[in-house]
């Protein structure tokens, strides 16, 4: 159990560092600085976007591959207990977290393929669109793991 | 090719889900793999990693496919599927509420065959409608729409989770 626990804290340190990573460059993409940066937020958002990208696909796959190792313990343990208590909306998010996944996982590639091209304006649409996705994906994934773990997690 | 691959992959995924397509089945309980879909062993059986591995073949597939056609093919070939995706819903949909509302028997309307001839040829009219200006280059676009599409699918037949 223990070895399980620490493998669910490193994947929700490594989600963090993502989420951090994700909301950092979709900011800073979506709502950029015009003047110097003198407030905290002003701060935030004035960080140079195309500096994350190796470090967002690199977290994203970590977090992925121990997640979707961890979730070989979840199915027999903390799953069945769920529905035995009969939480069903837990359960049923928690299959949505697989699917959301899946689908920011296959969103890399193309992620880093309009990145590459960063000073390109032809891409800069489909860059924007593809990063607030993969954001969106990333804090729903994160928040729902929250949920789960909330309902039946760690040391329960 | 990148954007062929996330499109071609966010299809195949809810296609396999939907239809349960694994490449393999794991039992996690027993830590047993297994090739394509098994039923439950002791305790019980995962699909999900199968899923993923029968979408990255044919979306590998496609996309070394997407390499060797024109761009101005590709983009009439993404704009078709999801014009057939959401005309299918439509029509199936509308097919559904006219059997319940009507007052005779017309099980045909419940032919998901029929349906889908119907939304190919919608999906055909309106390909040929849209300017051939905008055929030329791929949209970038795809790379959301399709995914943000396959999630709603997949929501969607999770429904039943929230309803209990």
């Amino acid at each position: 159990m223990i070895f399980w626990t620490t493998l669910l804290i490193i994947h929700g340190l490594l989600a963090l560092a993502l989420l951090g990573a994700v909301t950092h460059q979709a900011v800073a993409l979506w709502w950029p600085v015009r003047a110097s940066a003198g407030s905290f937020v002003a701060r935030f958002r004035s960080v140079p976007s195309t500096s994350y990208v190796g470090a967002i696909i690199v977290l994203y796959v970590a977090t992925f591959i121990l997640g979707a190792w961890i979730y070989t313990q979840y199915r027999f343990t903390a799953r069945l207990a769920l529905e035995q208590l009969r939480f069903f909306k837990t359960v049923g998010i928690f299959e949505l977290k697989e699917h959301l996944a899946t689908i920011g996982l296959i969103l890399l590639p193309a992620y880093w393929a309009y990145w590459r091209k960063s000073k390109s304006e032809e891409y800069a649409a489909a860059r924007k669109s593809v990063t607030l996705l993969l954001a969106i994906l990333v804090w729903s994934n994160f928040l729902i793991g929250h949920v789960a773990n909330n309902a039946r997690g760690m040391g329960s | 090719m990148a954007a062929a691959f996330t499109i071609a992959y966010a299809v195949i995924y809810v296609i396999c889900t939907e239809v349960n397509l694994p490449l393999i089945t794991y039992h996690p309980a027993i830590g047993e793999i297994d090739m394509l879909w098994r039923p439950v062993k002791r305790g019980p059986a995962m699909y999900w990693y199968g899923w993923m591995l029968t979408s990255l073949i044919g979306a590998v597939m496609v996309a070394g496919v997407a390499t060797l056609v024109p761009e101005a093919w590709l983009q009439r070939a993404i704009a078709f599927g999801s014009f057939l995706a959401v005309s299918y819903l439509v029509v199936y949909s509308i097919a559904l509420f006219i059997y319940d509302q009507a007052s005779v028997e017309m099980e045909f309307l419940k032919w998901r065959s029929l349906s889908l001839v119907a939304a190919a040829l919608i999906a055909s009219i309106l390909v040929t409608a849209i300017p051939r200006e905008w055929h030329k280059r791929l949209w970038y676009g795809w790379v959301c729409v399709v995914p943000i599409g396959a999630i709603a699918v997949l929501a969607y037949y999770l429904v039943p989770y929230f309803t209990q």
